[in-house]
């Protein structure tokens, strides 16, 4: 997610700053302070939030998760109360001690969340010693699009990809780390982000082989786009998911989405207290509001990203998705992926 | 109120002399320092460690894939040369000919590409030359293909075509200069002595303009095999260039040691191209 602060948030923040002194020395407890990715604390839902129980969010967004990591460990927690974060970044606040666990019984909305997100334990990363330390809220599955003129019966599987059949007509991601993890599930590597030296050599090979289908490897979603106008493209590798799709088929494009059976790479954004919270029933107030169906729903219609409590075009109920985790060595990966690249 | 003392004057000339030296030495001479002290670094599981050793180097040489692909990319930007002087020879020749007004305008012309955007120019020509792009939906519109050619989809000689094109206008500028240079009077003398405009242009005018063209050669090749924004956009799968693989380490490899390391035998071989030229307009 690369968003950056907009007019909008801007003016939010400079309306906000006198608002916080001036109610700062009165009533401290009903301040939260929110640190956000633009779409996951929106203007109308602070207000409904504040009509409801009283607390005045003020939200400052995020344009990277490197951001995110300078300003929660650059105060130790102390400079908010709740932030966003996707589930491989939350390792590190885990490990630092910069969080602080959720208590499950105020939030009695979890409850109703996708059965997919209903058992915690279930979601790698975001338990520890038996304690909740975040909570999933917005996530997107990098499937397969196809040209459903060119692909039909709709495919299930990575391997098409490598089909014969679309020789020339399949674009695929440039990056070494995601297509190792991917191609690691299309194997049946029980692991993708922790592969030994003889699973990369296989997956080193299946790659070169993918390369002669391919037609070329792209970086952005507005590239993958200029791409399929000009070209006979059939199947995508869709590294930015339902935003890709949503791209195409405004520019016209009859095309579906699926995540394949061996299942799809998907980020996960959860939302997680800092250690330094000063008000942690605010806190959970915020996170518990936020896992509305009606807040789900809104979320999904303008990012295009999957909610946890309704359902969206992210995943079907029974799709399976792989939550990313760092990978054991991205240099390596990388290097090999140059290999693949500089192959004849 | 320069020149008001002695005192004063030789203030504003240390002062003058300070910035000479000192803006280059701080944008230029600094970044670069810093560049090849990176190469001596390493990365190790993502770490970067700061004592100081070859491997970077020696992996070039031991490691299968760069020197290949060097050589490759090498070959590449020398036939980009070739054609991009070839291209802008007569084109400079014409402007050279042309006099006052209109050998203004059209130099405007050639130059007005390098005002626009080196990213739209690549979108626009992949959109010509993709499958269903405007090159081959005009060859099978005029019949003279059945099937959309493959051959400038996504690879090596779309890359070629490419960065030739963008490249023109810098090949054409120092082959015009040469040619400006040349003193009217010994073409008059030539035509005088009996030759035909064949016999001036070959004895005359293209050994005196030679210098340019390999000044335009270098100066292409050298920003050709620079160039790693090209062969990412257009060159597709097997478009693999050495530019390709330094921009990879910086970006996904995260490991800047290295790719300072090819980036410093890169400019090493761009320096002996460029020598090498100075080399050939001195003996001419």
């Amino acid at each position: 997610m690369k968003i950056k602060l907009n007019r909008r948030a801007m003016i939010a923040m400079g309306v906000a700053a006198p608002a916080l002194l001036r109610t700062s020395w009165a009533r401290a407890a009903s301040e939260l302070r929110v640190m956000a990715w633009q779409g996951y604390a929106d203007d109308d839902w602070v207000k409904e939030f504040q009509e409801q129980t009283g607390i005045t969010a003020q939200v400052v967004f995020i344009g990277t998760d490197d951001e995110i990591w300078a300003k929660i460990k650059g105060s130790e927690g102390k400079d908010f109360d709740v932030f966003a974060v996707n589930t491989a970044q939350l390792q590190r606040y885990i490990d630092g001690g910069l969080t602080t666990p959720h208590d499950l019984a105020k939030l009695p909305n979890q409850k109703n969340v996708l059965p997919r997100f209903q058992d915690l334990a279930q979601i790698k990363g975001i338990m520890r010693d038996g304690k909740v330390h975040a909570i999933p809220f917005c996530f997107d599955s990098i499937g397969l699009i196809y040209d459903k003129a060119k692909v039909s019966p709709a495919p299930d599987s990575f391997t098409i990809l490598w089909d014969p059949k679309y020789k020339g007509k399949v674009l695929a991601y440039d990056n070494g780390e995601h297509n190792f993890s991917f191609t690691a599930l299309t194997l049946g590597f029980p692991d993708p982000f922790n592969l030994s030296a003889e699973q990369m050599g296989q997956i080193k090979a299946k790659l070169s082989e993918l390369k002669q289908n391919v037609l070329s490897f792209y970086t952005t979603p507005d590239e993958a786009l200029q791409l399929y106008k000009s070209n006979d493209v059939a199947l995508i590798w869709a590294n930015y998911g339902q935003q890709q799709v949503k791209a195409m088929k405004d520019a016209g494009a009859d095309i579906g989405y699926v995540n394949p059976k061996e299942g799809a790479l998907a980020w996960l954004d959860t939302w997680a207290m800092t250690s330094g919270v000063q008000d942690k029933d605010a806190a959970e107030a915020w996170v518990n509001f936020l896992l509305q169906k009606k807040i789900g729903e809104q979320l999904s219609e303008r990012t295009g990203f999957g909610n946890t409590v309704a359902e969206t075009g992210s995943a079907n109920p029974n799709d399976k998705l792989v939550w990313l985790e760092f990978v054991e060595d991205p240099t390596k990966r990388s290097d090999l992926w140059n290999e693949v690249k500089a192959q004849p | 109120m320069l020149f008001v003392g002695d005192r004063q004057a030789k203030g504003w000339r240390i002062a003058i002399s300070v910035l000479a030296y000192g803006l280059p030495f701080l944008f230029i001479v600094a970044p670069l320092l810093s560049f090849l002290t990176y190469s001596f670094f390493w990365v190790e599981g993502g770490q970067m460690h700061y004592d100081l050793t070859w491997r970077n180097y020696s992996r070039f040489f031991t490691d299968a894939i760069f020197i290949p692909v060097l050589w490759q990319t090498c070959l590449l930007c020398l036939a980009v040369a070739v054609l991009a002087a070839l291209l802008g020879y007569p084109v400079a020749f014409r402007l050279a000919t042309l006099s006052g007004r209109r050998k203004y305008i059209l130099l405007m012309l050639v130059l007005v590409p390098l005002l626009m955007s080196y990213i739209i120019k690549i979108y626009a020509i992949r959109s010509i030359l993709g499958g269903n792009g405007f090159l081959n939906r005009f060859l099978v519109w005029a019949n003279l293909i059945d099937q959309p050619l493959t051959l400038f989809v996504f690879n090596l000689n779309a890359v070629l075509l490419t960065l030739t094109v963008l490249l023109i206008p810098f090949a054409i500028l120092p082959i015009f200069l040469s040619l400006e240079r040349i003193p009217k009077n010994l073409i008059e003398a030539s035509t005088d002595l009996g030759a035909s405009n064949w016999q001036t242009f070959c004895r005359v005018i293209l050994p005196l303009s030679l210098p340019g063209v390999v000044t335009a050669a270098s100066f292409v090749f050298v920003l050709a095999i620079g160039d790693f924004l090209t062969p990412q956009m257009v060159g597709g799968p097997n478009g693999f260039t050495f530019g390709r693989i330094i921009y990879s380490q910086f970006g996904a490899a995260f490991n800047w040691p290295f790719g300072a390391a090819l980036s410093v035998i890169l400019a090493l071989v761009m320096s002996v191209v460029i020598a090498l030229g100075r080399r050939f307009e001195r003996q001419t």
